[in-house]
Parts: C-alpha cells; sequence; structure tokens
C-alpha cells in the first residue's frame, strides 16, 4: 500500500476566510455563533441560532465558471484554491487524471434549492426557472463546481452521508491514493446555513434553543447545560498527496493520514450508537496499526446535544479511558455538518504543528454523562503525534480518522 | 401607456449588462449573443427567464426565440413581444 500524505489545507468557515483566521480565532477562543436575522418569521423555529460564513471576493470567480455555484460552490472553490497554494500545486498539474476532487455535503445548496422550490410550486410553472438553479442545487454541487473550475480530470464525486461527509471523502481519497488510483485528490466538505437546515435539526428536537439571546454560550459540548447543536457553515479541503511525490517535489506535509474507518451502526437513523462509534474508532486504530494508548488527542464530533455526546463519550472512555486529551470545536464554529470533518481536522493540524491542544469552548461544567473521558478545559502547551478525528452522522453512519505528524 | 421603445430597448441592454456582467460598451446593437458577447447555451436559458421577467412576456414556448442572434435582435423580439401582449 503506499502512503498518503496532507500537503495542502484551505478553509472558509464562521470564524473568517482562510486557515489561519479559522486556528487564529480557535486559538483565542472565538465563537461564530450569531443570532440569525429574519429566522423569527419562521413559525415553530426554535432555535435562532447559526455560524455563518462570509461570502467574499466572490466576484474574483469569472462569471461563467460562478454562474453554477450557490455559496457552497463558491466556498469550495475558494477553499480548494487556498489548498492548492499552500501545497505549491500549479493550476496546470491539475489536468491529469491521476488528480481527483472528492467533496461532500449534508444538504445541496440549500439556498438554490428552496428558490427552486419557490419558483416552481405555487404556481406549478417552470417558465421562470433558471438553467443554473440545478447545478446551484445539485447533491454534488462542490465537487462538480470545484472539477470545473480547476480542469480536473481524475476521479470527481461528492460523498453524501451528513455529518460524515468530509470525513468519508478525505478517507475515499484516502483509499484512492493508497490504493494506487490516484496520486493527488482534493478532499472535504462544504454545507451552507440556510434555515431549512436548521428546521430539519429543529424538528428533531436537536438544536440549541435556550440561548438565542446569548449565542456565543452555545453549542455547549460535554456540558451539563448544553440543549443542541447550532448549524454553521464553509468549506474544508485537504490536499491528500502520494507521500513519495510529495516528498519529491519538497511539499509542505502537514501529517500523514494512516488510519480511516466508516460503518453503519444498523440500527436507529438518528439515535447515537456507543457500540458502534467505538467499533469504527477501533478499526480505523487497527487500520494504522496502533493501540490507544498511541493516541495523543481524541477531536470529538461533539455537537453539544444530549444523546450525541453522552454516547460518543462512552465510546472514546471504553477506547481510551481518561488517559487522552478530547475536545470538541464545535462550540467555536458551530456544527459546520458536511463540511465539519475537514475543517476540524484543519485545525488538528494545526494544534500538531504548534504543539497547543485546543479546549472546548462553552464546556463549563462537564455533564455526569460525558464523565470518564480526558476533557480539555483550557487550552495548554501538548506534544502531539497522534490525532484521531470522529464524525458521526444520522443515518448512524460513523467516519474516524488517524493521522501521524511526520 | 407602455414603455417607450427606447426604454425598452435600453432595458435590454441593462439585462445584458447586470445579469450576465458584460461591460456596457460591448453591448452594440450588432453584437452577436454567441460570438461577440460569449454567451452559451445555458446562458440563453437566463436569458429567457430574466426577459421574461423583466416585460412580463412570455418567451420560452416561442420559437421565434431561435432566429435572435445579436443584440439588435433581441430588442426586436421584445418589441414585438410588447407589442403582441398589448394588442391582445
Amino acid at each position: 500500500m503506499r502512503r498518503v500524505v496532507i500537503s495542502g489545507v484551505g478553509a472558509i468557515s464562521g470564524l473568517g476566510n482562510g486557515v489561519a483566521t479559522l486556528v487564529d480565532g480557535i486559538a483565542a477562543g472565538r465563537s461564530a455563533v450569531r443570532r440569525m436575522e429574519g429566522w423569527e418569521a419562521y413559525k415553530g423555529l426554535r432555535s435562532l441560532v447559526g455560524a455563518p460564513a462570509r461570502l467574499e471576493n466572490e466576484k474574483d470567480i469569472p462569471r461563467k465558471a460562478r454562474r453554477s455555484m450557490g455559496r457552497m460552490g463558491i466556498f469550495a472553490v475558494q477553499a480548494s484554491e487556498q489548498a492548492l497554494t499552500a501545497a505549491g500545486i500549479e493550476r496546470a498539474e491539475l489536468g491529469s487524471t491521476r488528480v481527483g476532487c472528492i467533496i461532500g455535503s449534508t444538504m445541496p445548496g440549500a439556498e438554490a434549492l428552496c428558490e427552486t422550490f419557490e419558483i416552481m410550486l405555487p404556481t406549478k410553472d417552470l417558465s421562470l426557472l433558471t438553467a443554473m438553479k440545478f447545478f446551484q442545487c445539485v447533491s454534488h454541487t462542490a465537487s462538480m463546481n470545484v472539477a470545473s473550475y480547476l480542469g480536473i480530470k481524475g476521479c470527481v464525486m461528492a460523498t453524501s452521508a451528513a455529518c460524515a461527509s468530509a470525513a468519508q471523502a478525505i478517507g475515499t481519497g484516502y483509499d484512492l491514493i493508497r490504493l494506487g488510483r490516484q496520486d493527488v485528490v482534493l478532499c472535504g466538505g462544504a454545507e451552507e446555513l440556510h434555515p431549512t437546515v436548521t428546521a430539519s435539526f429543529d424538528i428533531l428536537f436537536a438544536t440549541s434553543t435556550s440561548f438565542n439571546a446569548a449565542p456565543d454560550r452555545t453549542p455547549r459540548p460535554f456540558d451539563r447545560e448544553r440543549d443542541g447543536l447550532v448549524c454553521g457553515e464553509g468549506c474544508g479541503i485537504v490536499v491528500l498527496e502520494e507521500y513519495e511525490r510529495a516528498v519529491r517535489r519538497g511539499a509542505p506535509i502537514y501529517a500523514e493520514l494512516i488510519g480511516y474507518d466508516t460503518a453503519g451502526s444498523g440500527e436507529h437513523v438518528s439515535q447515537s450508537n456507543t457500540d458502534g462509534i467505538e467499533g469504527c474508532m477501533r478499526a480505523a486504530l487497527a487500520q494504522a496499526g496502533l493501540q490507544p494508548d498511541d493516541v495523543d488527542y481524541v477531536n470529538a464530533h461533539g455537537t453539544a446535544t444530549r444523546d450525541g455526546d453522552a454516547a460518543e463519550c462512552a465510546a472514546i472512555a471504553r477506547v481510551f479511558g481518561d488517559r487522552v486529551p478530547v475536545s470538541s470545536l464545535k462550540g467555536h464554529m458551530g456544527h459546520t455538518l458536511g463540511a465539519s470533518g475537514a475543517l476540524e481536522l484543519i485545525v488538528c493540524l494545526a494544534m500538531m504543528e504548534r504543539g497547543r491542544v485546543f479546549a472546548t469552548r462553552n464546556l463549563e461544567n462537564v455533564a455526569d454523562d460525558c464523565a470518564g473521558v480526558q476533557h480539555v478545559r483550557e487550552s495548554a502547551a501538548r506534544e502531539l503525534r497522534t490525532i484521531v478525528k470522529n464524525c458521526f452522522a444520522f443515518g448512524g453512519i460513523n467516519a474516524v480518522l488517524v493521522c501521524r505528524r511526520l | 401607456m407602455g414603455q417607450t421603445d427606447e426604454r425598452i430597448a435600453e432595458m435590454v441592454v441593462e439585462v445584458l449588462e447586470d445579469d450576465f456582467e458584460l461591460e456596457r460598451e460591448r453591448i452594440v446593437p450588432e453584437a452577436h449573443l454567441f460570438d461577440d458577447l460569449e454567451l452559451d447555451s445555458l446562458d440563453i436559458v437566463d436569458l429567457v427567464v430574466a426577459m421574461q421577467v423583466k416585460f412580463g412576456v412570455q418567451i420560452r414556448e416561442d420559437e421565434r426565440i431561435v432566429e435572435v442572434r445579436t443584440v439588435a435582435d433581441l430588442q426586436r423580439f421584445i418589441l414585438l413581444l410588447k407589442r403582441e401582449s398589448e394588442a391582445t
């Protein structure tokens, strides 16, 4: 099997555009969560908070390329360009069939999808529907737009596994390179914040509803007062590259991807499953050839839902006991859903580089049902050589990535 | 009262300028929509929708749209549709 490294990173998030802004924001303990203007107009929507990203410089993308992109597509193109710049990969290299692009999301382009329905359904009339709506809201809008814009001719794919989408995209890229089918794959996830997206979680009583007047106090992963997730948006992209190729060209190597597993829990569509989470973490470690004691940090999925956090903590405790530091980044940037696996992995890479673990924001009092693991309460210096990134999704889908600093 | 012919012609130019981000100096009457303004088949679908919205006319099912080649053709076609709709 060939080895796979991460040689470039790019990020758009509620904390700002660019990886440095994201990491500095988290290091400074900032929150991207805001009260969302106009959301009170939706009857029954109880969660009025979100972590929006800013659309900036989108006109740098020529109109003919941009016309097929909604917010998500623009975020994905911009994060991909950042990642390629960081990796030192030129546009001219992207035309090889050995270079691919795999980007997932929970929802397709939510804004364009809603606009399509608003145009078509009230009058059952297609005459005002533009050609571009389809491309802006189709399920693979992020990967398709990135591949078209950058001229990528290898494997182009969109993973669709809700909050595990980005982790599955990265894992799939990892497998393609390991197996020798691709040499470089841009991988990650993208998501758009929209009231319909938050509503789909709100209906299930999974959203935070008690902090509309104090947005920066939520979400509260693992905390006694946690009351649900807060949706965010953005895009995280990592450049995965075959190890020898990266070394040969003197590329920056952020980490080696050494383990990945994705597995269904095979039971309930929304209830978290401790056995399934535990099994997925153990399988990823086994693939990496590691024991739990070899791991220096676990970046939790930790969305701040009541059941999800408890199930994840129980699983982490079973695998790692209380020996390994654990934190969640959702308190800073909300739950960026399909993008979260990539954005949070990128922050983990920065933690490894800086030799620091970042604390879980808004974790003031560890809930009894989240005890038994070593929660990071204060950011601190710590050498991190091997990290585990967890992602768990509705549909009972689990995905775990393992990275090692070289 | 309907809009003047000049105003309608100007509004066609505005749609091309605003929706398709074309520089105004390129939108001359003889400019070919494909060859000079570099619109493509997807843009034409959206141009039809934009014209329908702007002028309250129906174009999508009108076969005469295939004869439209230039900015001037488009302006004439919209004027014709406006007249036809006012006559009925």
